[in-house]
């Protein structure tokens, strides 16, 4: 439906505003954006075509946005000031509204016009601090300032519902939320206009339909190209979202602008040449069947303490699933993906805290230092430079680490995942990559199991012994009586008694007990239990013996009236219990009680049992606080302690 | 593979705790070896005492 049809000022080509929000229309014929206003039409200035960057996306598609139809009218093409362009959709809707689509990096946002309350403002742009919220916007969940930056329009068609000016740049911010909630604060008027909304999927705004096709295509899409310095084939893995890519050939830093490439400078690789253990073009297919393909590999670096630490990292690009990171630090590997800022909550402000909270688990800080790149290889999706430095926050919580970068411009979390050699060699294919000889920052501890899991048969010891309890260790006296030893000439000499016939139970242990009022003397008891069915004899020594005296002015004592010895089961039957004593120290006639217990719980078995199930899980908590202890040992913020890891 | 090891390891401990709690045996206990056999007239023979 055409609201007003009017001819362009420039080449007088008719033109069209179907909608009522259309502030601005390209002039399909001369590319003039002409606006209306209130005195007529106005020509802004020429804007270039639109460049392909294969959005699955175009103008006159159809879609529905919780229940409201819009149609996508116009489209403008932006340039970011650090490099990279990003596509703005503008959605007509039905209803009268008029929604922002950005597209960026593969990723949908759909955001509002939100006006702001009474004699609220935002804050100025210079005031506007990365990480910090903006309470002045109403919404559900705080907004976070994550990128701030400088907006170039350089290209746009169909109406447009702002006054777009060709090349004239403006400030911005863009914002992000829980939940996926995005917001952008454009300064190009005053007071800055708001924008607030979400993170959509194509699916999400009802055109699903736009995406398979395109993006399948990507797969096999490849530039071939020459490298503008030494004429070299130059293959992009990725054209439509490459902004620098290195030639192989002369290794050369390329600028790669529109589909066209750049010579900028030669790269001067490090004094020691890297080595990257994954050759770029590689591809790598990971656990979920995921196949990655390596774009691109660089050397970062850290200095601590005057020392230089350095690490690789890969850049790894799927075309439905956008890029990845492999980084390879001290022969160990972490798989890193993006995050959305708002979903991490640091108990500070969260330039800088001491922890912070992610998918319900709290990381702890491990390292704070700006992170160099020295040296690049492939194709990237920004503008990568050689010196570019960035504050590096990492937090970890084994196996993952939480990574901060921040630049003057933006901040950026990630999230990486500690991976095995296994499952690097697996996924590419490599044989033998080095093993670490250190302990990485969220590297996960290999024997928490052996005291988590592994205290299950401890615990099966405590339930068998409960269970064991009724059936072995409810003592029974079998046999008591008191012996008296008759005097001796001498002390040396023997003294044989024999108790009369008693009943041993089988399948119970013996304990026989002695007791004799001894008193600086002592009396040495061979005990003999003889079975009276077939004689064998089963012996067991018992010495009881009592000391005392005062020496110093201080009492002593040593040895016990009364002693036992334990014997393990014997065959049930009738037994004779022969008692041999040989007494010192008393001439006098000793009376011995004799005591024959069965079913004597000692708790010996049980203990011997716990401490041969012990063994693995303690010597695992060992292994697990030296661990710890290497590991915070390469912190800038060292400190022992659980990292809180899981296997 | 050493997890599996492990909780079998732990399973013959406990058995063999099990056993011993049924049958009476005593792991740490102070009776001579049994003289089976050996009619009962005493030699006055200690094992070297």
């Amino acid at each position: 439906m055409t609201l007003l049809k009017a001819n362009c000022p420039s080449c007088a080509g008719p033109i069209e505003f179907t909608a009522g929000a259309t502030v601005v229309v390209v002039c399909p014929f001369c590319r003039s954006a002409v606006a209306r206003t209130d005195r007529g039409y106005e020509d802004l200035g020429k804007v270039s075509e639109v460049a392909d960057s294969r959005s699955p996306l175009r103008l006159g598609l159809k879609g529905n946005f919780k229940g409201n139809r819009f149609e996508l009218t116009g489209r403008a093409q932006l340039r970011h000031d650090m490099g990279g362009f990003w596509d703005e959709w503008y959605a007509t809707f039905s209803n009268g509204w008029v929604g922002w689509l950005a597209e960026a990096q593969g990723k949908f946002y759909l955001t509002f016009y939100q006006p702001m309350p009474d004699g609220a403002t935002v804050p100025a742009f210079d005031r506007l601090e990365l990480g910090s919220v903006v309470s002045e916007i109403p919404n559900e969940t705080p907004l976070i300032v994550i990128e701030k930056g400088t907006a170039t329009p350089v290209a746009a068609d169909g109406e447009i519902p702002y006054r777009l000016s060709p090349n004239e740049q403006s400030k911005y911010a863009d914002l992000s939320g829980a939940n996926n909630a995005f917001g952008t604060i454009d300064y190009s008027t005053d007071p800055p206009w708001v924008f607030v909304g979400q993170q959509v999927t194509l699916a999400e705004i009802g055109l699903k339909s736009a995406e398979p096709a395109t993006r399948e295509s990507r797969r096999t899409t490849a530039g071939v190209m020459s490298c503008p310095n030494c004429a070299g084939p130059l293959t992009l893995a990725v054209p439509d979202r490459t902004e620098r890519v290195t030639c192989p050939n002369c290794d050369s830093l390329l600028e790669v602008n529109r589909g066209n490439l750049k010579y900028l400078r030669t790269l001067a690789p490090p004094a020691d040449e890297p080595n990257f253990a994954i050759t770029i073009g590689s591809e790598g297919t990971f656990k979920d069947g995921t196949r990655f393909k390596v774009i691109g590999a660089m050397v970062r670096s850290v200095t601590i303490e005057g020392t230089k630490y350095f690490w690789h990292e890969y850049l790894l690009y799927e075309p439905s699933i956008g890029f990845r990171w492999l980084v390879h630090s001290d022969d160990h590997w972490n798989f890193v993906e993006p995050i959305n800022a708002a979903d991490v909550l640091a108990s500070e402000n969260i330039l800088g805290a001491k922890s912070a909270r992610y998918n319900g688990r709290k990381f702890r800080i491990f390292q704070d230092a700006s992170a160099i790149v020295e040296y690049v290889k492939g194709e990237f999706y920004w503008r990568v430079e050689q010196g570019e430095t960035v504050r590096a926050v990492d937090y970890i919580a084994a196996p993952l680490m939480l990574s901060q970068e921040t630049s003057p411009s933006e901040i950026n979390w990630s999230v990486g995942v500690y991976q095995s050699h296994a499952v690097i060699e697996n996924a590419f294919g490599l044989k033998s990559l080095p093993r670490p000889s250190s302990v990485a920052p969220n590297q996960p501890f290999g024997g928490s199991f052996y005291y988590t899991w592994g205290l299950l048969p401890i615990m099966a010891l405590f339930g068998f012994g409960i269970l064991l309890l009724p059936f072995t260790g409810l003592k029974r006296t079998v046999y008591t009586d008191t012996i008296t030893i008759p005097p001796t000439a001498t002390d040396a000499a023997p003294q044989v008694v024999f108790s009369k016939p008693f009943e041993l139970g089988a399948r119970r242990n013996v304990r026989i007990t002695a007791s004799a009022p001894v008193s600086n003397s002592a009396a040495d008891l061979d005990v003999d239990l003889v079975n009276d069915q077939n004689d064998e004899v089963e012996s067991v020594v018992i010495p009881v013996s009592y000391y005392e005296g005062v020496e110093g002015g201080e009492t002593w004592t040593e040895g016990d009236r009364t002693t036992d010895r334990t014997l393990s089961s014997l065959p049930g039957g009738q037994y004779t219990l022969r008692a041999e004593a040989t007494v010192e120290g008393t001439q006098a006639p000793l009376p011995i009680t004799i005591t024959v217990d069965q079913s004597v719980n000692r708790g010996v078995n049980f203990f011997i049992a716990l401490l041969v199930l012990a063994i693995v899980p303690i010597i695992n908590v060992f292994r697990k606080f030296t661990f710890e202890s290497r590991r915070w040992s390469e912190s800038m913020f060292g400190s022992s302690g659980d990292s809180g890891d899981d296997e | 593979m050493f997890k599996k090891l492990y909780l079998v390891f732990g399973m013959v401990v406990i058995l063999t705790y099990s056993a011993a709690s049924w049958f009476g045996w005593e792991a740490a206990n102070a009776g001579s070896r049994s003289r089976l056999g050996v009619p009962f007239i005493y030699t006055g023979y200690r094992g070297g005492k």
